[in-house]
């Protein structure tokens, strides 16, 4: 490289564009230049803030001095139009798109609403409903654009009614939505049962929204791109979402059958984002045995499958017609311990558990090495403001002092609640039996089916959650731990740790942020909260006649770009 | 003989009440419990009371138990907690499913199992009779499960000659019948063809066979007229259990190839805990064992001459 380091590889009208989007842009490119701002932090900050997704991408190019290549999508040749992608998938119920807590929901309605903003499948917050958005100087008032010329398939104009509508429901206690902690920076405090702030959202005009905050909130527009977030039509004030299901999106759903199959169809009167290849898509549930979704993609029933559990990986590879996809996540599964219940209201017996365990075994046992070794703090290698700490080490001498002067020289007798499907699941339970034992720990594995266990996931006192894939470390965190909100499994309490997620909420600069999960992370291990064995890797697999598609780390569907080749 | 209708159906409806009883205690004593199932965990308590008051949930118990089977008699089961419609929406057509998966079955499992059974106990110890005693004990050994992942293995991944999963997406297919049928058959066929041909055996070395062919009547209708006809009563006991099976025992099949039937909605009912829709599939799986018990103790009157009510 010729270029000297002195200066920016910017020119002034560069610096100018990224200055008016927001102040702090500027150093952020600066950062990237120095190498201390990853090149994705810089397109993660840069579409956050509001500059659109290919002018970051190319001004990431132009100061990484590296040509870009948007992430590898399968395709060969020209698009067809035309076509139905068949796609194996669980049909679930669907009748509120604001209480959604499956990816498969999410799906269900992705191709009719949409939300405002999308996380690609390389993990950057990429503007879709919104055009654009800024936000002030303390990340508390946030302005979204809207996307202008979008219409409801029931001839509506979108914009900010629609935005302002569900804002208000999910930030209604009554509604039930994950939503209602997902932006807890609305609200008038923190507590359960608070309401949204007066002026929380606020309607500018037809297309803009502005949004007021509490407290700063730097993932306010990642947030937006999960599946609860998907804007409905403001007529929609709770009932049966799938019996006048108006969305924006590129399809219309034709007929859901909970169970059984979901069919749609290309909407007639055209989609904002341009041409949609497919002409339709029909979802087939094939229940919960994962062979069978398998023996339906290699016999021709299905096109592609939602999922490959890892066992398959080694089959689906043994079929020549298979396309195989994978993709490398922030999903996991925590062995979590419920901090207010015996004998887990012990740190030093949550401690000593935390000692017995060696990650990379684990993943080699339970998941056939594809994955990271988690660390027990919720924060994924892949996440931008991850911040290494030293690898956690098996070491029985100390688990077994731990738990003598817990009271349990002679042994602890604990059960884990897990369900039976996905089997890696019930498999690093089983892994955990083992690990343990050798500490005087006899963990009995109490297997369910999947229905059972999410009645008591938050309520069990030691049970084993699989989480999903979130685009930032923060997320999670705010999600899982803070206290008292609704998904806090473990009931984690600590007022030292909201106050620092708060901080590390607001903190736009990637390296001061990273300080401040370097605490945060000590935190959740020190108060060993979690077993969390690994990052697990995600795959899954399609015929090759599926083309243009690339598999999204929460595996979201997005289907719009997706042909199908002929013969 | 109308008598013995009338006491067979009255102790036919007494078993149904008796069921609906243990059903309704079982599921329905603690309505906090229902309520938890219908809104979800994370409803506060207010909304359950509320919900339990609505549904009259609050009044005696015997009151409800009433109701309750006054729905059931008129076919509403109440609302799937799962797939958000009436039971019924989803009961009828995938009970009907299964009984098209469980007709195509026995249209072919029952001819088979008795041919082969006849002539099995026809000659009993000839090279025939042994290779289809060992075939039938073979394929009746190995489990559901372990020949549908064969089969599978066979026909989908290795040859490509059958689909994988049988849940008739579009439409009714005779193709995607085909694996399920033949795993049930496997399964079934050879449990119905030994106890033939033990009968058949059995009814062979009966004087009056002896008899029969010490006569000089053809073989053919020694066989046909006189032997098959007793040899039948057995079978035909083993044959109306088979129908419970093919209701309830069908799960493992019916989940393996996504077949959207009986037997995986009563699976999927158990997993989510539908309670609604557990009764109602209950009800019926107890009601055709019942009405099958019934229809064959009345149809031995008939086979066994040795029955006879005046």
């Amino acid at each position: 490289m010729t270029e000297k380091n002195d200066g920016t590889r910017l020119d002034a009208e560069a610096v100018g564009t990224l200055e008016r989007v927001h102040p702090k842009l500027p150093r952020v490119a600066a950062g990237v230049e120095r190498g201390t701002v990853s090149r994705r932090e810089f397109l993660r900050t840069a579409t956050l803030l509001g500059l659109s997704a290919g002018a970051a991408y190319a001004m990431a190019g132009r100061l990484t001095g590296e040509p870009f290549a948007p992430a590898a999508r399968a395709q060969a040749g020209t698009p067809v139009a035309g076509g139905t992608l068949r796609v194996s998938m669980n049909i679930k119920e669907i009748s509120d798109p604001a209480t959604v807590d499956w990816s498969e929901k999410g799906n269900e309605l992705r191709h009719v609403i949409e939300p405002l903003v999308r996380i690609s499948s390389d993990n950057v917050a990429v503007p879709h409903l919104a055009e654009s958005w800024t936000a002030s100087e303390d990340l508390r008032t946030w302005t979204f654009k809207l996307r202008r010329g979008v219409t409801w398939s029931n001839g509506d104009e979108f914009g900010a009614d629609d935005v302002v509508a569900n804002f208000v429901r999910w930030m209604d206690p009554a509604v039930g939505s994950s939503n209602y902690g997902r932006f807890s920076a609305l609200r008038t405090s923190n507590d359960d049962g608070s309401s949204m702030l007066e002026n929380g959202v606020v309607k500018i005009d037809d297309h803009t929204v502005e949004f007021n905050l509490r407290v700063p909130f730097l993932a306010l527009p990642e947030s937006m791109g999960d599946y609860p977030c998907l804007i409905a039509h403001r007529s929609f004030q709770g009932g049966n979402w799938v019996e006048n299901p108006i969305g924006t999106g590129p399809f219309e759903l034709v007929e859901l059958t909970v169970g059984s199959r979901a069919r749609y169809r290309r909407r007639e009167s055209g989609w904002w984002g341009g041409e949609v290849y497919l002409e339709g898509i029909d979802y087939v549930d094939h229940g919960d045995d994962p062979a069978a979704p398998l023996a339906a993609l290699a016999s021709g029933q299905v096109d592609m499958l939602y999922r490959l559990n890892v066992e398959q990986v080694p089959a689906a590879r043994a079929i020549p017609s298979l396309v195989l996809y994978q993709a490398d996540t922030a999903q996991t599964g925590v062995a979590r311990m419920k901090v207010d219940q015996a004998p887990f209201d012990d740190v030093r017996v949550r401690q000593a558990i935390q000692a017995c365990i060696d990650h990379g075994r684990l993943l080699t046992l339970a998941y056939q090495n594809l994955g990271i070794p988690g660390e027990d703090h919720h924060v994924a290698p892949v996440h931008p403001e991850y911040a290494e700490l030293p690898k956690p080490t098996q070491d029985y001498d100390r688990a077994r002092a731990l738990l003598a002067e817990a009271g349990y020289a002679d042994g602890l007798d604990i059960q884990i609640d897990c369900v039976a499907q996905p089997t890696w699941e019930p498999n690093t339970s089983q892994a955990l039996v083992e690990m343990l034992r050798p500490a005087g720990i006899n963990l009995a594995v109490n297997i369910m089916p999947g229905g059972t266990y999410w009645d008591r996931w938050t309520t069990t006192p030691f049970g084993f959650t699989s989480w999903t894939h979130r685009p930032i470390g923060t997320q999670v965190l705010s999600l899982a731990y803070r206290s008292g909100v609704p998904w806090n499994e473990s009931s984690y309490s600590n007022p030292d740790f909201d106050a620092l997620l708060d901080k590390a909420e607001a903190t736009l600069d990637v390296e001061e942020r990273r300080a401040i999960m370097e605490e945060l992370q000590r935190m959740l291990q020190g108060d060993a909260v979690i077993v969390q064995p690994y990052w697990r890797s995600i795959a899954t697999a399609s015929s090759q006649a599926v083309q243009g598609y690339a598999h999204h780390p929460a595996e979201e569907h997005h289907f719009e770009q997706v042909w199908l080749s002929q013969g | 003989m109308l008598v013995f209708l009338g006491k067979r159906l009255a102790f036919m409806a007494l078993t149904m009440l008796a069921v609906s009883i243990l059903l309704f205690l079982l599921l329905e004593v603690n309505g906090d419990a229902v309520a938890v199932k219908v809104l979800g965990p994370y409803t506060t308590d207010e909304q359950r009371a509320l919900w339990l008051v609505a549904n009259g949930y609050d009044r005696p118990l015997y009151v409800r138990y009433f109701e309750w089977l006054g729905n059931i008699l008129r076919g509403d089961f109440g609302q799937s907690i799962r797939f958000r419609v009436p039971v019924s929406e989803v009961l009828w057509p995938r009970l009907a499913n299964t009984a098209i998966l469980g007709a195509v079955t026995f249209g072919v499992m029952i001819p088979l199992a008795l041919v082969l059974g006849v002539l099995a106990g026809m000659r009993e110890g000839s090279r025939l009779d042994r290779s289809i005693s060992v075939g039938s004990i073979v394929t009746t050994s190995i489990p559901e499960f372990a020949s549908a992942v064969l089969l599978t293995f066979l026909f989908v991944f290795w040859l490509g000659w059958l689909p994988g999963t049988s849940a008739m997406n579009d439409g009714f297919a005779w193709r995607e019948l085909v694996l399920p049928v033949t795993v049930l058959v496997l399964y079934g066929f050879g449990y119905i063809a030994r106890m033939t041909r033990a009968s058949m055996a059995e009814v062979m070395q009966t004087p009056y066979i002896r008899t029969a062919v010490l006569k000089g009547l053809p073989y053919r209708q020694v066989i046909l007229r006189h032997a098959l006809r007793n040899a039948l009563i057995a079978p035909f006991t083993v044959i109306m259990l088979q129908i419970n099976w093919l209701l309830s025992g069908v799960i493992v099949v019916e989940f393996f190839f996504a077949y959207k039937g009986f037997g995986a909605l009563l699976l999927e009912a158990s997993l989510n805990q539908d309670i609604y829709l557990i009764q109602a599939c209950a009800m019926v799986a107890v009601f055709v064992a019942v009405t099958t018990q019934t229809i064959a103790d009345i149809g031995y009157t008939y086979l066994n001459p040795r029955i006879r009510f005046a």
